[in-house]
């Protein structure tokens, strides 16, 4: 059977929209109900990490192996991360106005690392389109995504030494762990988190299978 | 990777570099005048924070400006020589201890300006300076690869500053933190986790350019 | 009679709330008591199952050009193949 995963993302998305909304969560102040858009926003922004991960995997194997193929996929799976991040985005912008009154602060890490990765993707793109030679195109763009995605991965790893952040678990706000101690949301949680990136996969594997049939028709 | 074959590739940059004085004296003009107008705009009234701010902004700028031409040589007739002779870790290394020297030299001259026309007060200058040093290696071995890609791609300046800033923030937002704490002068100690951040963060750079080079060489 | 039942489901529902708000932070408990939830329920199943049915039949669109293609391509190189004969 191989199309499991996509049926086990419809089913996970579908199981997280009824107990997301209709199972219980803990009563806190200012989060209020609010607390359920964890199920909905964090899954988003690890499905575009996800896909930023396979990005990089196939640009990487790419460079090792100089197979055409490779670096379409790693393209691809650059696009479905980027088209994640806006829902993740907006969600968080939803949210943040609620919880801390704006939409958008310059004082969290996580909202500059997300703004840093976007910032990157849009030079990946533009770089890509700036190219017109195939071959130099995708040696090139394969090369700065990796260089983009390490630097990335450090900066969301030192910023917040730097910050304090508004998020949970940073800088005296209540953690997280505090309400993945409620069996009652975890059990949402983590089946919310595979769901999404199943079904970025799913996305991806379309998206994918498009561009191979485009370049399968350029080659003939 | 060859220590002589690098000290020679060195060599031939600087003399390349002080032969064509139009472009180091562009650089000098530049830096000048961008602290004129800041000095101009601001009119002496301007607090410690965007004081380190602003100074940081101008460095940014230009070092990409510095380093935005380091591989406009190389697509010519000497470039295909270079292939031929050198390998590409070596020529990486070169293009990086030459742009890190250069922007040293740069920072200094842009303190240096800075200072005398905004003025400034830094109280632990010494932490300034390795600051400096270390920023401006990262700096070099970020946006001399990032040049080589440009390159590649028609030498576009525009290209070359959006590929290099969001790749640069980590960099600067140490940079900008450590030098804020020379200035208020606050004691080693609390500097010591950032130096440590900042220099693995360097080495990690070079690392990366050494290992991704080589594919943007051989095409 | 089924008026009273509802005005007296409501009065409840508003109590229930009330008591919950003097000493816990407010969710949306009358929205839960009156099953309006059920409808912000199904309006995101549907379309959320609208999304992934489009997928679905994406998915199935793109295999049959695959397979198309596939059998294309093999049919013209035997077609060149016989050619060359």
């Amino acid at each position: 059977m191989k199309n499991w995963y996509k049926i086990l993302s419809v089913l996970l998305i579908l199981y997280t929209i009824f107990l997301g909304l209709l199972g219980s969560v803990p009563r806190l102040d200012i989060l209020n109900e609010t607390i359920r858009n964890l199920y909905y926003h964090v899954p988003i922004w690890f499905a575009m990490l996800f896909m930023m991960s396979v990005s990089i995997w196939y640009a990487i194997k790419y460079l090792l192996s100089s197979n055409a193929v490779h670096e379409v996929k790693s393209f691809t799976a650059a696009k479905v991360g980027f088209f994640l991040s806006i829902p993740g985005i907006i969600t968080g912008c939803l949210w943040a106005k609620f919880t801390w009154g704006t939409y958008w602060t310059f004082q969290d890490p996580k909202l500059n690392g997300v703004a840093i990765g976007i910032l990157i993707y849009m030079a990946y793109f533009i770089l890509r389109s700036s190219i017109t030679d195939e071959l130099k195109r995708a040696r090139i763009s394969a090369v700065y995504n990796i260089f983009a995605y390490v630097m990335l991965i450090v900066f969301i790893m030192i910023l917040p030494r730097l910050t304090d952040s508004l998020h949970p678990g940073n800088g005296g706000n209540p953690a997280f762990g505090k309400y993945d101690l409620d069996n009652n949301m975890r059990l949402v949680f983590y089946p919310a988190i595979i769901g999404w990136i199943c079904f970025s996969w799913w996305i991806f594997n379309v998206k994918n299978r498009i561009a191979q049939l485009n370049l399968k028709l350029n080659d003939q | 990777m060859n220590l002589n074959q690098i000290s020679t590739l060195i060599k031939k940059e600087f003399l390349l570099e002080f032969r064509q004085k139009a472009s180091l004296g562009g650089i000098l003009v530049y830096v000048a005048a961008t602290v004129f107008i800041s000095a101009l705009s601001f009119k002496g009234q301007i607090h410690t924070h965007e004081w380190n701010a602003l100074f940081w902004v101008i460095l940014l700028f230009a070092s990409v400006t510095i380093s935005s031409k380091s591989f406009l040589k190389e697509t010519k007739g000497l470039g295909l020589f270079n292939y031929v002779y050198y390998s590409a870790r070596t020529f990486i290394m070169a293009k990086i201890i030459f742009n890190m020297v250069l922007m040293l030299i740069i920072s200094l001259i842009t303190l240096f300006f800075y200072i005398w026309f905004i003025g400034g007060n830094i109280q632990n200058f010494s932490l300034f300076f390795i600051t400096l040093a270390l920023s401006s290696t990262g700096f070099a071995g970020v946006l001399s690869l990032m040049s080589a890609i440009a390159s590649k791609a028609n030498n576009n300046f525009a290209l070359m500053s959006i590929l290099s800033f969001p790749v640069l923030m980590p960099m600067v937002m140490i940079s900008i933190r450590l030098s804020r704490q020379a200035i208020d002068g606050l004691s080693w100690s609390v500097s010591y986790d950032f130096l440590l951040i900042l220099a693995a963060l360097n080495v990690l750079v070079i690392m990366l350019a050494n290992l991704l080079f080589p594919y943007l060489w051989n095409d | 009679m089924i008026n009273k039942i509802y005005f007296i489901a409501f009065l409840f529902a508003a109590l229930v709330t009330n008591a919950q708000e003097a000493t816990q932070p407010q969710m949306a408990d009358g929205m839960r008591a009156e099953g309006k939830i059920y409808v912000v329920v199904a309006v995101m199943a549907v379309i959320f199952l609208c999304v992934a049915a489009y997928l679905f039949r994406i998915d199935k669109k793109l295999k049959k050009l695959e397979d198309d293609l596939k059998n294309n391509t093999s049919t013209s190189s035997v077609t060149d193949k016989e050619k060359k004969k």
